[in-house]
């Protein structure tokens, strides 16, 4: 799939995960590598990416032993924008589904 | 490829596109490197896994020109201006605080003198503020107690300044990493934060003290009152000159 396309998808994604609680970024990464086929490296940059749009913001919390972990939390525009995009995806994406299930129907 | 190629690599790659917070991008997968590494992957499977690190410093300097991330740099000058007016009179306060502190243990040094000689019956000050020894003695260990009531309050006084202290020095840190644009640690309380035995321990003791020096100055004063044979027992023993 095109790059470029997958990211804005994949940014959703991480909005999504970051709706439901904070997370530092090696848990968005490991959650979301498991669920979608993608390198392990690209959550990092969209992390990044959606901090510097406002959409999300960071704190660091000491956890047991280590350094401060960097915990990722979506702001109040995250959450407004979040819920805008999400709607925005859905009916495309049903239009899409439609629209290429149908494709296949013709083959048949 | 091995962790280390794969850092410097990145890092290269980042400086050479003039990505801004390399640092920081580097320790992300630093900390990704170690959270698998525990979880028993190989650097090379890691690395692998991870994706090409040209490509992924190209992604983070295309995420930079598409949105021109510029910090402000006179945001930053304006907090460091508030910050340093701050300081002056933050500092100022804290040295007014800490003269108080050595004030208050100067006080708790002095009752603890006074009562040894009171108790002792040392002859120069029992010349000054003349008494029978009863007096003397109970006077004395009412100046214990208020030795050791001052002690406690020098003992809260000190923990109380050390964590306004910390916490100053945090607010300070966290002002200048928002203005960095950069994550902060969470605040600290303002009181300190006694473990619970710590801060019974010392309530008893400062109100068992209070109590002690409150009921024998008035066992004291009606001793004395009682030996002079007058309520002014000062005047009889000639307290303020004679």
């Amino acid at each position: 799939m095109n790059i470029q396309y997958k990211k804005g998808i994949l940014e959703l994604c991480v909005l999504s995960l970051l709706k439901r609680r904070d997370m530092y970024g090696y848990e968005v990464s490991d959650f979301l590598s498991k669920q979608i086929d993608i390198a392990d490296g690209t959550v990092y940059p969209i992390l990044r990416k959606l901090k510097a749009d406002g959409l999300l913001s960071t704190y660091l919390q000491e956890g047991s032993g280590g350094p401060p972990r960097k915990y990722y939390s979506l702001t109040e525009y995250g959450r407004v924008s979040f819920e805008k995009d999400r709607k925005e995806y859905m009916l495309f994406a049903k239009a899409v589904n439609t629209l290429l299930e149908g494709d296949q129907n013709e083959k048949k | 490829m091995k962790k280390n190629e794969f850092m410097d690599l990145l890092i290269k790659e980042l400086n050479h596109k003039k990505v801004s917070d390399s640092s920081d991008i580097a320790d992300e997968y630093e900390q990704h490197f170690s959270f698998k590494m525990n979880d028993g992957f190989s650097e090379e499977e890691i690395a692998a896994k991870l994706g090409d690190p040209v490509q992924l410093a190209a992604q983070y300097a295309a995420d930079d020109e598409g949105q021109l991330i510029h910090k402000g740099k006179g945001i930053k000058a304006f907090t460091v201006f508030g910050l340093s007016l701050t300081a002056f009179v933050v500092v100022l306060l804290f040295v007014l605080m800490i003269a108080w502190g050595i004030a208050m243990v100067m006080f708790s040094l002095g009752c603890m003198v006074l009562a040894a000689g009171l108790i002792s019956g040392y002859e120069p000050l029992l010349d000054v503020v003349p008494m029978p020894s009863q007096s003397a003695i109970i006077f004395g260990i009412a100046f214990i107690a208020l030795a050791i009531l001052s002690a406690a309050a020098c003992l809260y006084f000190s923990a109380f300044v050390r964590q306004l202290l910390r916490a100053y020095g945090r607010f300070h840190r966290n002002t200048m990493a928002a203005a960095d644009g950069k994550p902060g640690l969470p605040s600290l309380a303002l009181f300190p934060q006694l473990p619970s035995r710590g801060k019974r321990s010392l309530r008893i003791v400062s109100l068992v003290a209070l109590l002690l020096f409150t009921v024998l100055i008035v066992v004291g004063a009606i001793i004395s009152i009682l030996k002079a044979d007058s309520l002014e027992f000062w005047h009889i023993w000639n307290w303020f000159g004679k």
